[in-house]
């Protein structure tokens, strides 16, 4: 794909409502983090550039912005994901039983073209807190029954292992933009809307 | 979907509630959520848009047993000094959804002995792939079937409102190739800039000057047009103008979109929209959204969300409560869910609140064809306008092809939509015709139809509604007959205004760089 012009990675967050997904995300591109938790207000997607394989990429990594809350994810936000990110809390155990609803939502809802191949990433998240519920064997254990999946353990709090998965995260998902024959990557002329065409037609009816 | 941590109780105060997640629903939703209100948003339906959504193949041919259950209200949690007002639960009804398949699970060309090489040369040149009903069904995910087809004009109030609140970032759209009429019983391409008018070749360099010439001349004069034209057609002012015939058709039927009966200066203004857009992101005005129309609500949506919104769909959605001379909350579930103003759809709205009139309702077919109507180097983004005949209503055809993301590869879909006179098969029928052929050995080069569906969709405004003096509902029309959301955005303003007067409608939302990540506000659940 020697063609291809910039490479924007397209990253989902999934996983139960206050696992860490938006701290995580905030961790890793801001290197921030708050445990004033406010349900996710103006987390949107936060953009990163990364070097992957000596390959400068820009990682998009897109936040559930709450609508996980009640199941109400719309389709439109798992369009043309390149990799899928699975949180749970392993002081939670109800979080990790939930992962396998989040992989299965996110397999039928987003369709990627070869389903067992898609790039997932497991993070157990808030190891620093006590006590452990879901124990690193367990949730490894589950990675393998998910044709091996990556696993790792962070901890938002305390920017551990953060920037080490999500590098992880772009690998794979590069890999998966590279290797997929990705159909919607290759449209050409797709428009992106902004406001840099000047305001208003006047005389200016020629397409050119 | 099970999961294990279900939130099932959902918060219960809030300054607005909003039901229903169709395109006007969801721009209010996320213009008061813009402004630091409390929304919450519900829908009965598990899926967002309501009429404007967009489903896959496998979903849509299911849409036909998919109607609601009524839902059975326990009227035991009211108080004395409350009244109920259960919502209309019929809502997701659409009416006798009829699918045809043109196409087997054996292909007869291929099981049969292929006795002729001519044959199947011709039947390639046909149709490049043969596809069979499964290979469809397995490429369900493929597509994107809306209900409520839109395109929209690149300087529209819909591009513009997406533009300027920022929510664009969102989305992705591709320009409609080419616009086409149909005009003395074939497909014309509609010259739409001014290098298409000089590169057609169905008219004369004559009407080329006078065509460029009304266009200008449009905009100046505009006193002389009022005071004369005030009650007179479009298409009475475009015969004084002495254009030609071809030209008239151009103008009136394709560029303005209108009727012999649209007064000339509806005619004039949709002239100057599509002129107006010309040239902004592509060589026709308009655009379409990729995966589909039913992604507009949601982009909304998210917007509303990103601020602090509770989202949740399929909800067991009861009715609303009156007390006193304001409604006070909601029920669903069992929850009693209470907000200053409430947000509702009118296909959902209370009978008490709708004069019975008759239903009015939008033909629509879905078609999926093997290859385009008019024949491209490149797989074009189409939209024809075809005029009205005879006893027909003018009809809105869109075909998309798989780069819109809305069919797979070596298909085309095609909607066609108009204003309902008897039922959709009947309104379209003969724009089926001079369009398609069902025949497979048909050796003329009309597309195959693969797969035909036929619905209605009702389109009631909202001037039937009579909210008795009530100040704090707030009823969304819902799908209707313009070719882009205009209309819907013209709406969602003017309720949003009513409802928050003194508040700017969706200022620009801040890019994820601007958004200040501190911790320095309070510890606080907005939902509470």
């Amino acid at each position: 794909m020697a063609h291809r012009k910039k490479v924007l990675l397209k990253v989902i967050i999934l996983g139960d409502s206050s696992v860490g997904k938006t701290s995580l995300m905030n961790q890793y591109v801001n290197r921030k983090f708050s445990n004033q938790y406010k349900a996710t207000i103006g987390a949107d997607f936060l953009t990163k550039e990364v070097t992957v394989d000596d390959k400068n990429v820009t990682m998009q990594i897109w936040d559930t912005a709450g609508q996980e809350r009640f199941q109400s994810l719309g389709v439109a936000f798992y369009r043309g994901a390149d990799c899928c990110v699975l949180v749970f809390d392993v002081t939670a155990p109800n979080t990790f039983k939930s992962l396998d609803s989040w992989r299965d939502e996110f397999l039928i809802q987003a369709s990627p073209r070869e389903p067992e191949n898609f790039p997932f990433v497991l993070l157990g998240n808030k190891v620093d807190l006590e006590p452990r519920a879901v124990s690193a064997k367990r949730a490894q254990l589950w990675c393998q029954s998910k044709n091996n999946i990556p696993y790792f353990e962070t901890s938002a709090k305390e920017g551990l292992n953060v920037e080490q998965a999500f590098l992880q995260i772009a690998k794979n998902a590069l890999a998966q933009q590279n290797s997929a024959v990705d159909l919607y990557n290759e449209f050409p002329d797709q428009i992106k809307l902004t406001n840099t065409q000047k305001p208003s037609g006047g005389g200016d009816s020629c397409a050119c | 979907m099970h999961f294990e941590i279900m939130d099932y109780e959902l918060p219960t105060n809030f300054d607005v509630v909003v039901v229903g997640t169709g395109i006007i629903e969801s721009i209010i939703s996320a213009a008061a959520s813009r402004i630091g209100k409390t929304v919450l948003h519900v829908d009965s339906n598990n899926f967002y848009g309501g009429l404007s959504s967009s489903f896959n193949l496998e979903s849509f041919l299911k849409l036909n047993i998919e109607k609601r259950k009524s839902i059975c209200m326990e009227h035991s949690s009211l108080n004395d000094t409350e009244t109920f007002f259960p919502i209309n639960n019929s809502d997701f009804t659409l009416d006798e959804v009829t699918h045809q398949w043109n196409i087997t699970n054996k292909n007869k060309n291929y099981s049969d002995e292929e006795n002729s090489a001519q044959e199947d040369i011709i039947a390639k040149e046909i149709c490049a792939k043969k596809w069979l009903k499964d290979d469809l069904l397995k490429e369900s995910r493929k597509f994107n079937i809306d209900l409520t087809p839109k395109v929209q004009y690149a300087r529209g109030d819909f591009i513009e409102l997406l533009i300027s609140s920022n929510i664009a970032r969102y989305s992705e759209y591709r320009s409609i190739t080419r616009v086409l009429t149909w005009f003395n019983n074939t497909l014309e391409v509609v010259p739409c800039s001014r290098s298409d008018i000089f590169a057609n070749n169905k008219i004369s360099i004559i009407e080329k000057r006078i065509l460029m010439k009304f266009f200008t001349s449009l905009d100046d004069n505009e006193d002389l047009i009022i005071k004369d034209y005030a009650s007179k057609t479009y298409k009475c002012f475009l015969t004084d103008k002495k254009l030609s015939k071809n030209l008239i058709h151009y103008i009136l039927y394709a560029i303005s979109n209108s009727t012999d009966s649209t007064l000339c200066l509806e005619g004039i203004g949709n002239t100057k929209k599509f002129l107006k857009s010309l040239g902004r992101f592509g060589k026709t005005p308009f655009l379409y959204s990729m995966f589909g129309s039913g992604d507009l609500p949601q982009e909304f949506c998210r917007l509303s969300a990103v601020f602090g919104s509770v989202f949740a769909l399929d909800q067991p959605i009861h009715g609303l409560i009156l007390e006193e001379n304001s409604f006070k909350s909601i029920l669903i579930g069992k929850q009693k869910i209470k907000a200053k103003n409430f947000v509702l759809g009118l296909n959902l709205t209370p009978d008490f609140f709708l004069n019975k009139v008759k239903k009015k309702f939008i033909s629509r077919g879905v078609f999926i064809t093997n290859k385009s109507i008019m024949d491209s180097d490149n797989e074009p983004l189409t939209l024809l306008l075809y005029p009205a005949e005879n006893d027909k209503n003018p009809c809105t055809v869109l075909e998309l092809p798989w780069l819109s993301s809305c069919c797979p590869k070596d298909t085309y879909l095609v909607h066609i939509s108009c204003n309902q006179i008897n039922n959709p098969e009947d309104d379209l029928k003969h724009c089926v015709k001079n369009l398609f052929t069902l025949n497979e050995d048909f050796k003329a080069f009309k597309p195959l139809i693969f797969y035909s569906s036929y619905f209605s969709i009702p389109t009631n405004s909202d001037e039937n509604v009579n909210l008795h003096d009530f100040n704090n509902l707030f009823i969304c029309p819902g799908p209707d007959s313009e070719l882009d959301f205009v209309t819907a955005v013209s709406k969602a303003k003017e309720l949003f205004l009513k409802m928050y007067p003194d508040d700017e409608f969706l200022p620009r939302a801040p890019d994820p760089e601007e958004i200040k990540w501190d911790g320095d506000e309070e510890p606080s659940d907005i939902a509470q």
